[in-house]
């Protein structure tokens, strides 16, 4: 075996065992959603054949189709309008000039340490004098907006050539029109990365739509797994598979924005 | 131009639905609370009593058949039960009033008893008192009523029974030469001397615990009639000669190999339905667990917990359980108080209902002597344990858990993992004391 062969043999072997390791959880997750609670405490690693009788437990126990509808309406709501909002602050922020706009930059990216704990009692309160409890828009006002996202097109703005900007206002070009036109399909990959953020950070969220979101039909999966695990006896079966199901759409999202998800991390522009 | 028109008219169509969409839901809320507000005027008018409560196996179930039999007495009341985990209750009580939203609050909510104290002193104008509710207090089990009693004033209506029990593999001790009744009214010394042989000759520990949790020590304080807070609910650790004990018998349980330290709560039922050990210590609740391993039935016993050495020692205790409070913001304080008098404070039919679907232990002392109770149950070799657990229920030590009960427990944890791991008693005990005194602000 020559020396090349044999580095390649090891990074390989070391490549597997880590992958094997990251997999591990959701590969157990997967078995678990298939046995039965007793199997699953036990430590059966095997597939089972109980992921029917868990599937009809979970819909007659739980409203998860009242839940999933709600999480994908709430975090595709919230996607979509977070998306408009930060990808026009961050194209502002890099094409257009102001002698204040680094300075807000800064105190914009100074929020991201204030943890939203901190901040939530005083928006409840708020919220709750606006008559915004209970509202999809009460659970999507305070994170429309982020830093990190304003942060992410700014950056991938740099990039973006600004004679292209020129060119296009001498040629009579609005400026709603340069920024729909040229900006978005050139920031595809920024997007696609944007997307896959926002939403799995509106579907995993929790403590906001657990306090603003009081209604009984306004449960969503995460608050609906909460509830899975907080009785005397824990069905294992059963949560596995709610858990299964819950990471399915993050899963397909970031499937399907994979390619591009990559590049928009890095910079959009070449 | 056409197509651009189109998806803006698109986009705020989308934009309008999402938002009328959504302000559908507080509709529908001020609805209830105009219910709320009428109901309580007269006594016909239709109530919507609002529940936060856990376990839709347990609690939720138990509720809602308390609704049902409510309503047939009463057509106009309906309960509306809100499954919300414990942990997310609390998280939603303290935001609502400490943002002063306390509207968004339910009529009733179930709270852990571990938790009441805290609570009710914290937010004393948040909670009905129903002293003179009509409610019978004296039928319950005093200890459970006495966990919910502030400056002589009854707040909260028992419910879950928390009395402790010992669930033992009489299998296995039969494979070391013991029954049932070797381990029943003994003390921690004998327990563990028998521990020993049963784990010299089957090869099995009587009891697992989750590594750094407090509960077992707290269930050996209580047992006891002893706390770790003061009756000023100042930590008293330090020169606290049961909370010696209490940790000296632990450490020696873990040491002797009797008890076997498990990394979490999925471990330890794991534990116990695997059976790598013997036996469990707890709440009444952990029944639950244990009948959950079907083809163990027949194999298992129950009966009272070891007693410590001091004065005040007992075998009887109580580790988690839960008791129904009325929230002051609901507008049928007065219809949410008398349901719960109807109801888990008057309705033995209740009790019967919910105990073998559920499991549901009452502390209402009436539900004791009701036939349901008194059915032997075959996974337990047909032993009445039911009203084995209701008598122990009436022998458990009162003791006032405090403000601070749940940091006192955490400083206890992270005491007992320390002194497992080693660390001197009083170096990891004064230290704990230390870190609980400067959460208390003290």
């Amino acid at each position: 075996m020559t020396k090349a062969k044999i580095k390649y043999f090891f990074a390989y072997a070391f490549l597997i065992i880590v992958s094997f390791i990251s997999i591990f959880p959701l590969l157990w997750m997967l078995i678990s959603a298939t046995n039965t609670s007793l199997d699953v405490i036990r430590g059966k690693m095997s597939f089972g054949t109980a992921i029917v009788d868990n599937f009809k437990q979970l819909i007659q126990t739980t409203q998860i189709g009242q839940a999933l509808i709600n999480s994908f309406r709430n975090a595709a709501s919230l996607t979509i309008i977070s998306l408009i909002v930060c990808s026009l602050a961050g194209y502002a922020f890099e094409i257009y000039h102001d002698k204040w706009k680094d300075g807000v930059m800064k105190l914009l990216l100074l929020s991201m340490m204030v943890p939203f704990a901190a901040t939530m009692i005083p928006l409840f309160t708020w919220f709750g004098k606006m008559n915004l409890i209970n509202t999809t828009a009460g659970f999507m006002l305070p994170s429309i907006s982020t830093a990190f996202l304003i942060f992410l097109f700014r950056q991938s703005s740099r990039n973006f050539p600004y004679e292209i900007v020129e060119a296009a206002r001498i040629e009579g070009m609005s400026e709603i029109r340069i920024f729909t036109r040229i900006f978005v399909p050139i920031m595809k990959p920024t997007y696609a990365a944007a997307i896959t953020v926002t939403f799995m950070n509106a579907w995993n969220s929790y403590l906001w739509p657990l306090v603003i979101l009081q209604d009984k039909k306004s449960q969503t999966m995460p608050i609906l797994i909460s509830n899975l695990i907080s009785g005397y006896t824990i069905n294992y079966g059963v949560l596995m598979l709610a858990v299964s199901i819950s990471t399915l759409p993050t899963i397909i999202i970031f499937f399907l924005l994979q390619k591009n998800f990559a590049e928009g991390i890095t910079g959009a522009v070449k | 131009m056409k197509r651009k028109l189109l998806s803006v008219i698109l986009m705020i169509a989308m934009v309008t639905c999402l938002f009328t969409g959504c302000s559908k839901g507080s509709d529908d809320s001020s609805k209830t609370g105009s219910n709320k507000a009428e109901g309580s005027k007269t006594s016909d008018d239709p109530v919507t009593l609002t529940v936060w409560c856990w376990d839709p196996q347990f609690n939720c179930y138990a509720m809602n058949t308390a609704g049902d039999i409510y309503t047939k007495a009463h057509p106009n009341v309906k309960v509306e039960v809100i499954e919300t985990a414990w942990d997310d209750i609390q998280t939603k009580l303290t935001t609502a009033v400490t943002s002063g939203q306390t509207n968004t609050l339910p009529d009733i909510i179930l709270m852990q008893d571990s938790a009441l104290a805290k609570n009710i002193i914290n937010y004393p104008d948040a909670f009905v008192d129903l002293t003179n509710s009509g409610i019978k207090f004296d039928q319950f089990a005093a200890f459970k009523t006495a966990l919910g009693t502030v400056d002589g004033k009854k707040y909260s209506v028992p419910f879950d029974n928390g009395a402790a029990i010992t669930c033992l593999r009489t299998d296995i001790l039969q494979q070391a030469g013991y029954t049932l009744d070797d381990f029943t009214n003994i003390t921690w010394k004998e327990f563990i001397e028998k521990g020993k042989v049963v784990l010299e000759k089957t090869g099995k520990p009587l009891l697992s615990n989750q590594a750094g949790s407090p509960d077992l020590l707290m269930l050996m304080m209580q047992s006891a009639g002893a706390w770790v807070l003061d009756e000023n609910g100042k930590a008293n650790f330090k020169d606290n000669a049961v909370l010696k004990e209490v940790i000296d018998t632990y450490v020696e349980l873990v040491k002797s190999g009797v008890l076997v330290e498990v990394n979490d709560w999925d471990q330890y039922v794991s534990s116990i339905n695997s059976t790598t050990v013997a036996g469990a210590m707890n709440g009444c609740w952990i029944v639950a667990t244990v009948t959950s391993a079907a083809d163990q039935s027949g194999l298992w016993g129950v009966t009272n917990v070891p007693k410590l050495s001091n004065a005040g020692a007992t075998n009887y205790s109580s580790q988690g359980g839960s008791s129904w409070l009325v929230c002051a913001n609901s507008k049928n304080k007065d219809v949410a108080a008398d349901f719960l008098g109807e109801t888990f404070g008057g309705s033995v039919e209740l009790y019967e209902t919910i105990l073998p679907s559920s499991g549901a232990l009452a502390t209402y002392l009436p539900a004791g002597e009701s036939a349901a109770y008194a059915n032997p149950q075959d996974f337990f070799g047909g032993d009445t344990i039911y009203l084995k657990i209701t008598e122990y229920a009436s022998k458990v030590p009162q003791v006032s858990y405090g403000v601070y009960n749940y940091e006192a427990r955490d400083a206890i944890g992270a005491a007992i993992t320390k002194i497992v791991a080693g660390t001197d008693y009083d170096t990891a005990i004064g230290e704990a004391q230390k870190e609980l005194e400067f959460q208390m602000g003290q």
